[in-house]
């Protein structure tokens, strides 16, 4: 009967044992993936961050080829100048993309103004900050689907029960998504088909 | 709470669609609208492989006749380049060059690894003076190939490395191009381009080419003039796939 009933404790033991290695080990797995899951939305903020600032240095030069042509433009010249600031001023996703919409708006006025200015539209110098405007445009495009995807990712892992448990100890919260208003582009698609 | 929930569905949607409108690729030219011959596609892949041979770089050429459900060509062309990643994943030095025939747009999309090389303004420079007169005159074929050789030429210069001899009759760049030098630069281009427009464009009229790649600046080196440079040894090696490079957005674009 002693024979038995050890037996039983020892197997009783090793399912406790396995147990609490398996819990152990999807816990460890779970926290871990939880935290590349955030290092790439960070990873992914860093990079809107980048061309949020590539933009940011290259409007002072497209703003100085077109008051090369339109100095008398003064009030979009302002409004560029005014939203710039409150970009760089930004701290949170919410307030970029406030900056954000607001600079798109002021950049589209500018491109209105350029419109009353042909040789400025085939100025050389400005075709080509167009095309590196655009191309920052298109990378910011990018990079923010990738960041909402990351976040999508991210927060749906931690909403997801049993993860939320872990991700609640580790004190990890939703993320934002980088929305920005579609309809106020900055650059019209450089056309010669005339 | 609400919107964002909708805006991570609307997420879901376009991935698991559009994931089924993207073509494969089967070389470096992928022709599936139709527009390029036999003989340009062959002397697109020399380029594109002596190019990949010399420096690891992957230069694609995508036509298709649509980029719906895409909304424009920029988004498709990012979507092209994320599934197909030319290039080596070291290095990020792809490039993909896509025509839309319907939306009437062209792009050339530039690989991370590639933006010094060939920064925005630059790709939008190579559609304005080299490709499109081409591909608004309905010369597709002129207009790929002298835009693939350009690329390839910033490429080269970038790993400084030449092209060397590849046995392919390159159109001259339309006569007007920014980079000519010197006062003879403009009329002779106008002159040789007229020349070849007469004579079809062969093999044929090489010193002309060599010598407008003097008066031209310097788009043309390499190919032209030294005939018995490893001319021929160069047979087409097979095409391994793509090296995994990755893409940012970089790039320009154009309608025509």
């Amino acid at each position: 009967m002693s024979g038995k009933s050890r037996t039983g404790f020892i197997i009783g033991l090793v399912v406790i044992v396995v147990l609490v290695v398996s819990l152990f080990s999807w816990f460890i797995g779970t926290r871990n993936q939880l935290v590349v899951l955030e290092e790439n939305t960070d990873a992914a903020w860093a990079e809107i961050d980048n061309q949020l600032q590539r933009r940011s240095d290259l409007i002072p030069n497209l703003v100085e080829t077109v008051k090369g042509f339109a100095s008398q433009e003064k009030e979009v010249f302002t409004n560029i100048a005014n939203a710039r600031a409150k970009l760089a001023g930004a701290g949170s996703v919410q307030e970029t993309a406030e900056g954000y919409n607001e600079l798109q708006g002021a950049l589209s006025r500018l491109l209105v103004v350029v419109e009353n200015y042909p040789a400025l539209k085939s100025d050389q110098n400005f075709i080509r900050l167009q095309d590196e405007l655009a191309g920052t445009e298109n990378r910011l495009a990018v990079s923010r689907k990738r960041y909402n995807d990351s976040v999508r990712d991210f927060n749906r892992r931690i909403r997801m029960f049993p993860s939320s448990i872990i991700a609640g100890s580790l004190g990890l919260e939703k993320r934002d998504y980088f929305e920005i208003d579609e309809s106020a582009r900055s650059t019209p698609k450089v056309d010669f088909g005339g | 709470m609400m919107k964002k929930y909708i805006l991570f569905l609307l997420l879901l949607i376009p991935l698991s669609l559009f994931g089924q409108s993207l073509p494969d690729y089967s070389g470096y030219v992928n022709d599936y609208a139709g527009l390029i011959d036999g003989e340009t596609e062959s002397s697109i892949e020399r380029i594109s492989n002596r190019i990949d041979r010399l420096t690891g770089a992957q230069i694609a050429v995508l036509t298709v006749d649509t980029i719906e459900p895409f909304g424009s060509i920029e988004e498709y062309s990012i979507a092209v380049a994320d599934k197909w990643k030319p290039g080596s994943k070291d290095q990020d030095n792809g490039v993909i060059l896509v025509i839309a025939m319907k939306e009437r747009s062209v792009r050339i999309e530039v690989g991370y690894g590639l933006e010094g090389a060939i920064p925005d303004g630059r790709a939008g420079e190579i559609l304005d003076t080299a490709m499109l007169p081409y591909l608004k005159a309905g010369d597709f074929n002129k207009g790929f190939l002298i835009g693939v050789y350009e690329i390839a030429n910033e490429i080269a210069e970038e790993y400084d490395v030449e092209l060397g001899d590849l046995n392919v009759a390159v159109p001259a760049a339309p006569s007007g191009s920014r980079d000519s030098r010197g006062s003879g630069g403009i009329p002779g281009g106008l002159i040789f381009f007229l020349l070849i427009f007469f004579f079809g464009g062969g093999r044929i009229f090489w010193p002309l080419l060599f010598l407008s790649g003097i008066t031209g600046g310097r788009h043309y080196r390499g190919g032209f003039g030294s005939s018995g440079f490893g001319g021929g040894s160069f047979g087409g090696g097979s095409f391994g796939g793509f090296g995994g490079g990755g893409f940012g957005g970089g790039g320009a674009s154009r309608g025509f």
